[in-house]
């Protein structure tokens, strides 16, 4: 009988089971985030009974002073602003490149191609100091523009990388007669490479909006004013008043601040996936 | 209808023919036009990437300090004080427990993920996509949730391990020297273990099922397909995969920082965030910067790993 069951519980719930454990460590963190989102603070700070729902009616105070206290508005602005701008810079040096490294033949090629490869691997974490300095040399200390400046760094090479893999699917045939029919090179990109990459532009944007969404090195080292500061530098840093860190309100924060990735993430989780072996495997 | 094809036809080779001129002469200006098409990005990384890292080998023997403008050469002290710094030596190897301890839980808990998703099941779509999730959402806010599950007082994890009677006082997550360190590594694997799946996935995928079934027919058991088949067929995948995932664990800042600071006791530190107390909240930029050169040597020796294997393929 329990043998039966067993079974059946195979048969039908089989491939969900080696996965819970997975789920329940992926989203916990979440769920811990929303449940303290709204807690109310002598409910998140009892320590009696089980943590897991409400003891006392939802509030929304956390959200309140996360929008009234702070300039959580402006960054989230700062940031949508900074990630939409670097994915303009990063696909206008970026597909002209890798168009001219995965169709152009000339000396070089190979070499600048493994040079675009190369400086993915550099990390911020070895380019933060200099750059502090040189964003400060040319007048964009403490600004915004000083990571427009300098995101594209790491977006330009992992999406040069990308699309160079997508320019290679191309077929050569439509290029050589769209020029047999007197089209430049120009013309050629425009009109024939560039619809058929679209699949690709959409998939660089992405990696080039995520990226540069989570990035935290840069802010943090770049940017000291408040109200320059990106959600992921902000939230971290202005919740948290000396030993006093205001959960509820911390918690709001990265909750809110998850939304705009989460939502470009929803609605591109095959291009996503694509990129993301695409990226390490090519 | 016969006349107009005859005058056509000899138009028609002419055409053709102009048109492999043009096309070679196309070819011929490759170069030159590459200069237009490729130049602005390469010019952009080489002031924002090559330029600074230049920069940083200057840095590293001078006496540069946030907001003095002065620099003097001073030859090789900079090194000689890390040498001398024993919190150096103790990023160095905190830097490569972080790493190794990292992807081996990463690997070791992600290779059963990626067999659990390498069939067809409904709502597959949606579960990857969940599982994915701590590789999306920006690591500085994630790691605000974790921070909170690790407090010191409230910490919702203690609260489950002493109900279940795992523990039986509230551990300090954050504040005591060898569990800071399991945190931080708990953190990177919880937000890196989704790539590892994924890409271990990739590498599933590319293994024809046609090899399975005859591996199966000759009376292979689960462990020797994998052994013998599947791992052969995935290891080049695998082995680039695992190499990324190392260079970024390697030279990772905010899942550190984030969590503990480099704390407690410098028992944390890794490269990118003593850097960052020296050359940042200390001002000694020169100092700051011969630390993270260190980084550099191991990057080279991953690279030419990776180009070796990648012009293998």
């Amino acid at each position: 009988m329990s043998r039966n069951l067993w079974r059946a519980i195979k048969r039908d719930y089989g491939p969900y089971l080696p996965l819970s454990p997975y789920l329940f460590i992926v989203l916990f963190p979440f769920y811990w985030m929303i449940i303290t989102t709204f807690k109310r603070d002598n409910d998140l700070y009892n320590l009696t009974g089980v943590p897991f729902w409400f003891k006392e009616p939802p509030t929304m105070a956390h959200v309140q002073l996360l929008l009234r206290d702070t300039l959580f508005i402006v960054w989230l602005k700062n940031s949508l602003l900074i990630g939409a701008c670097v994915v303009v810079v990063t696909l206008a040096l970026g597909l002209p490149a890798a168009y001219a490294l995965a169709r152009m033949r000339f000396r070089g090629n190979q070499a600048m191609s493994t040079a675009m490869f190369l400086s993915y691997l550099i990390p911020p974490a070895l380019l933060f100091l200099p750059l502090s300095q040189l964003v400060r040399g040319i007048g964009f200390g403490d600004s915004i523009w000083s990571l427009v400046i300098v995101y594209p760094s790491f977006t330009l090479p992992f999406c040069t990388w990308l699309l160079m893999g997508f320019v290679r699917t191309v077929p050569h045939e439509i290029e050589e007669s769209a020029q047999l029919d007197g089209c430049t090179r120009f013309q050629t990109f425009r009109m024939i490479v560039l619809p058929i990459i679209v699949p690709g532009i959409i998939t660089a944007s992405i990696f080039a909006f995520t990226l540069t969404y989570q990035e935290f090195i840069y802010a943090l080292t770049f940017i000291s004013a408040s109200a320059n500061k990106t959600i992921a530098y902000g939230v971290t840093t202005d919740l948290i008043r000396g030993d006093v860190f205001y959960w509820g309100s911390l918690m709001a924060g990265a909750l809110i601040g998850s939304v705009p990735v989460a939502i470009v993430y929803a609605f591109s989780l095959d291009h996503f996936i694509h990129g993301l072996t695409a990226g390490a495997l090519k | 209808m016969s006349s107009p094809q005859g005058y056509a036809a000899p138009t028609r080779t002419v055409a053709v023919a102009s048109s492999r001129k043009s096309l070679a002469a196309w070819r011929h200006s490759d170069g030159v036009q590459a200069i237009f098409w490729a130049g602005p990005a390469f010019l952009y990384l080489a002031f924002f990437i090559a330029y600074p890292f230049v920069m940083s080998l200057y840095l590293s023997v001078s006496s540069a300090r946030v907001g003095s403008p002065e620099w003097h050469f001073v030859g090789l002290t900079n090194f000689q004080r890390i040498f001398a710094d024993p919190v150096f030596w103790q990023t160095v190897r905190n830097s490569f427990v972080f790493t190794f301890a990292s992807e081996l839980i990463r690997l070791v808990i992600g290779l059963p993920l990626a067999f659990a998703l390498n069939r067809s099941f409904k709502g597959k779509r949606l579960v990857q996509g969940l599982i994915l999730i701590p590789f999306v959402i920006p690591i500085a806010l994630s790691s605000l949730a974790w921070k909170w599950m690790f407090d010191s007082l409230y910490s919702v994890i203690n609260w489950m391990l002493m109900t279940a009677h795992i523990i039986d006082y509230p551990w300090q997550w954050l504040g005591e020297p060898g569990l800071a360190m399991v945190s931080v590594v708990i953190l990177n694997v919880w937000r890196g273990f989704p790539f590892s799946a994924v890409i271990l996935l990739a590498g599933l995928t590319a293994v024809p099922t046609e090899v399975i079934e005859a591996a199966k027919i000759d009376g292979a058991g689960p462990l020797r397909r994998f052994v013998y088949v599947v791992a052969p067929i995935v290891r080049p995948i695998l082995f680039v995969g695992l190499l990324y995932s190392i260079v970024f664990s390697f030279t990772d800042f905010s899942a550190v920082w984030l969590l503990t600071q480099g704390g407690p006791y410098n028992t944390t530190h890794v490269f990118g965030t003593y850097a960052y107390n020296v050359g940042i909240n200390a001002g000694d930029i020169g100092m700051g910067a011969s630390i993270t050169l260190f980084m550099f040597p191991l990057l080279a020796v991953f690279v030419i790993v990776m180009l070796r294997l990648l012009r293998r393929e």
